[in-house]
């Protein structure tokens, strides 16, 4: 009986998975290994779709630099995500009054869709009418102000900071309930011994925080990797052009919807569902191997 | 992505099923009662921002033609070539369509969803000859279309501004520079040009230095083989933008058109090439703007010693193979070769029409169509190598951004682009 009703629980969300995830997943990988005439499926392709990736031009010539942008771009999230979004925390659990209210600040940009924050953003670093550079020329410092998203130095950074301002939200909240969940027998302990405030945090809150970090790494990682809809907002994407001032913000995520929607050709659901299979695959095995030291560390520590 | 594919797929066909049953029901209302029983046709376009104008100009047909009722059904523009593909080969789809043109026409023809109209429609005379190339096969070299409207790309200039200054429309590309360096000097940008919106880029090099390659006699050589877009000319010509980038924004590939359109209109800069679709969108920013156009003059070493409009054809109207209804979308569309129909589409639609000794009411684009039936150059990358990929537009569009940021060299551009396209190009 008890058996039964977890069936009806489970069979809704299996049907839903299985339809939406694992249906479209297995269709894709069988795709790739076909040749395609627009809809029509072709003859077996072997691994062409695979291979024509790296070796069709322009696209041999944009694939590996969107990927170094990839990991610059997650790389730059990161660091942002668990220096800034840290102390953030560890700031708001300090704090006596409005903590629920910052809480709420930080978190909303994570609430808004990335096409939103994109398009306000590019109205806000628009180089002649956008505010951020009319505020720098009140001030004088209108040497600074720049082409924000129109120059190779700084179109980069600025995607990624845009990203991780719309995403901070998320390790403030998970850092704060890590940081709440931390028995204060620790920190008391430590104080008894002496230990300042520094050292409080270093040696005892920052290692015991490692787990948290790791998830917060983990899936700044796989949301970085299949990043599309910010960059597309921000840089727009056109035939298959690499996105950016001479593609400096190309990114795996745009070479997918090129390929696959914009000018892929013919055979843009092969290629198109190759491209997504390594990506999968990619994203996939660095999760896991992640996941797994992050696991070990935690044993380690209890 | 896969699943939001599989669900847009999902989506079109139950539009489709729909629009299928309403046009079943609509045309088996008469379809029985014999020889002069009254056809419903169904007409789809990318234009709804046109339905309201469309519906009067089918009004005008149908006083003309009782017994044939047109039901224009708009589509979102960037989502109609999915809608159609699919529309085409099945039950439901129109009798009579909107199309792209030149590349983005070959896919339906080949997949032999429409009709050739050479022999059918007798109007197809009144138009020029590189008009219906742009609805031609490109192997069977047929026409599938009826030529609907064209764009022509060119400087416009503010006139105010250049009276105030006293500056005259450059005649000469020395008074170009000059006309550039004194707007400069009063803290005008002489050339509200884009480079966020890559696409404008290969405009900008037909705008300004299409004289310097060589225009259509270029276009003829490559496409026999006889020239490639290495030679010294063509490689000079992608390096006149470089001459002028002086007097473009310094922020350039941080603006998107949209943001030129502006800085134009709100008169912080004199000049802008763009196209004739642009008329509009920019009077609606600044109703008392005071315009005047012109087209670039020869540039220093040019092939053609005369000023040339870059012109290319932009849509047209074909008939769909399936169609129960050929007979009357016949009709239809021998109406829309003729000059009542062109002057419906000059001054209510607000287009440049094909039709032969259509003249627009508006003088500005009355000018452009005269001075591109004067000395007209193709949209090279668009009119001819558009067939294949990697697409020659984009190629130039990345390659020429690049240039302008000084990544690139002109002739490592103009690499580029023999290379992508030597892939799936023959002469």
């Amino acid at each position: 009986m008890r058996w039964r009703t977890a069936v009806y629980f489970l069979v809704p969300a299996f049907l839903l998975y299985t339809l939406f995830v694992v249906y479209p997943l297995l269709s894709a990988l069988a795709d790739s290994f076909w040749r395609w005439e627009g809809t029509a499926r072709g003859g077996f392709a072997g691994l062409a779709n695979f291979t024509g990736l790296f070796t069709t031009f322009p696209l041999n010539h944009q694939l590996w630099p969107a990927f170094w942008h990839t990991v610059v771009f997650f790389i730059g999230t990161m660091v942002v995500q668990n220096t800034f979004g840290l102390l953030v925390a560890v700031v708001l659990t300090e704090l006596r009054f409005g903590r629920r209210f910052f809480q709420t600040v930080y978190t909303l940009p994570y609430l808004v869709g990335g096409l939103v924050v994109g398009y306000l953003w590019s109205l806000l670093l628009s180089p002649s009418f956008g505010p951020v550079n009319a505020a720098l020329r009140a001030v004088g410092l209108g040497s600074f102000a720049k082409p924000w998203l129109g120059d190779p130095s700084t179109a980069l950074p600025v995607v990624i900071l845009v990203n991780a301002w719309q995403y901070v939200g998320f390790p403030i909240l998970l850092f704060g309930a890590a940081l709440a969940g931390l028995p204060s027998e620790y920190a008391e302990a430590s104080r008894v011994d002496g230990a300042n405030a520094w050292q409080r945090f270093f040696r005892v809150t920052l290692p015991l925080l490692l787990p948290s970090i790791g998830v917060v790494s983990i899936l700044t990682f796989i949301g970085c990797f299949n990043t599309f809809e910010l960059v597309y907002s921000l840089e727009g994407a056109q035939g298959n052009q690499p996105t950016g001032p001479g593609g400096a913000t190309d990114v795996l995520g745009l070479i997918f919807y090129r390929v696959a929607f914009q000018e892929g050709g013919a055979d843009a659901i092969g290629q198109s569902s190759a491209l997504a299979v390594l990506l999968f695959l990619f994203i996939f095995g660095i999760a896991v191997l992640a996941n797994r030291i992050v696991r070990r560390r935690e044993a380690e520590l209890t | 992505m896969r699943t939001r594919r599989a669900l847009a797929i999902l989506a079109i066909t139950a539009a489709m099923a729909a629009t299928g049953a309403c046009t079943a029901t609509g045309s088996s209302g008469g379809g029985n009662a014999g020889g002069g029983s009254k056809v419903t046709l169904s007409v789809w376009s990318w234009r709804p921002e046109d339905a309201s104008t469309y519906k009067k100009i089918f009004d005008k047909f149908h006083a003309a033609h009782p017994n044939i009722t047109v039901d224009f059904k708009p589509y979102k523009s960037t989502e109609y070539n999915t809608i159609l593909s699919t529309g085409l080969t099945q039950a439901g789809g129109p009798d009579v369509a909107q199309l792209r043109s030149y590349g983005g026409l070959q896919p339906l023809i080949e997949a032999g969803n429409l009709v050739p109209l050479d022999g059918k429609v007798a109007g197809l005379s009144n138009f020029e000859t590189t008009a219906l190339d742009g609805t031609r096969g490109k192997k069977d070299g047929k026409v599938y279309g009826v030529p609907l409207e064209m764009s022509t790309f060119q400087i416009y200039y503010n006139k105010d501004i250049f009276s105030k200054y006293s500056l005259q429309p450059p005649t000469t590309w020395d008074q170009l520079i000059s006309d550039s360096q004194a707007l400069l000097s009063h803290g005008i940008t002489p050339f509200a040009a884009a480079g966020k919106d890559t696409w404008l880029l290969p405009l900008y090099d037909d705008a300004f230095a299409a004289t310097r390659y060589g225009g259509t006699a270029f276009e003829k050589k490559v496409l026999a083989g006889q020239a490639k877009f290495t030679d010294p000319d063509y490689v000079a010509a992608l390096n006149v933008l470089n001459q002028l980038k002086p007097y473009f924004p310094k922020d350039q590939m941080g603006l998107a058109e949209t943001d030129v359109q502006t800085l134009f209109a709100t008169g912080k800069a004199a000049m802008i090439p763009e196209g004739s679709f642009a008329l509009a969108p920019m009077k609606a920013i600044n109703a008392n703007l005071n315009l005047g156009v012109f087209n670039a003059p020869p540039a220093p070493g040019a092939l053609v010693n005369n000023p040339l409009e870059v012109g290319w054809v932009d849509a047209s109207y074909g008939l769909n193979a399936k169609s129960t209804h050929q007979k009357e979308a016949l009709e239809l569309l021998q109406w829309m070769t003729t000059a009542d129909f062109g002057h419906m589409v000059a001054d209510d639609l607000k287009q440049v029409s094909l039709v032969k000794g259509v003249q627009s009411a508006d003088p500005l684009l009355s000018q452009m169509v005269q001075d591109y039936t004067q000395s007209p150059t193709p949209y090279l990358m668009l009119v001819d190598f558009r067939y294949g990929t990697p697409l020659g537009s984009d190629l130039q569009a990345a390659g020429l951004q690049k240039m302008l940021l000084g990544q690139q060299s002109a002739a490592q551009v103009a690499g580029d682009i023999q290379n992508g396209i030597a892939q799936w190009f023959k002469p």
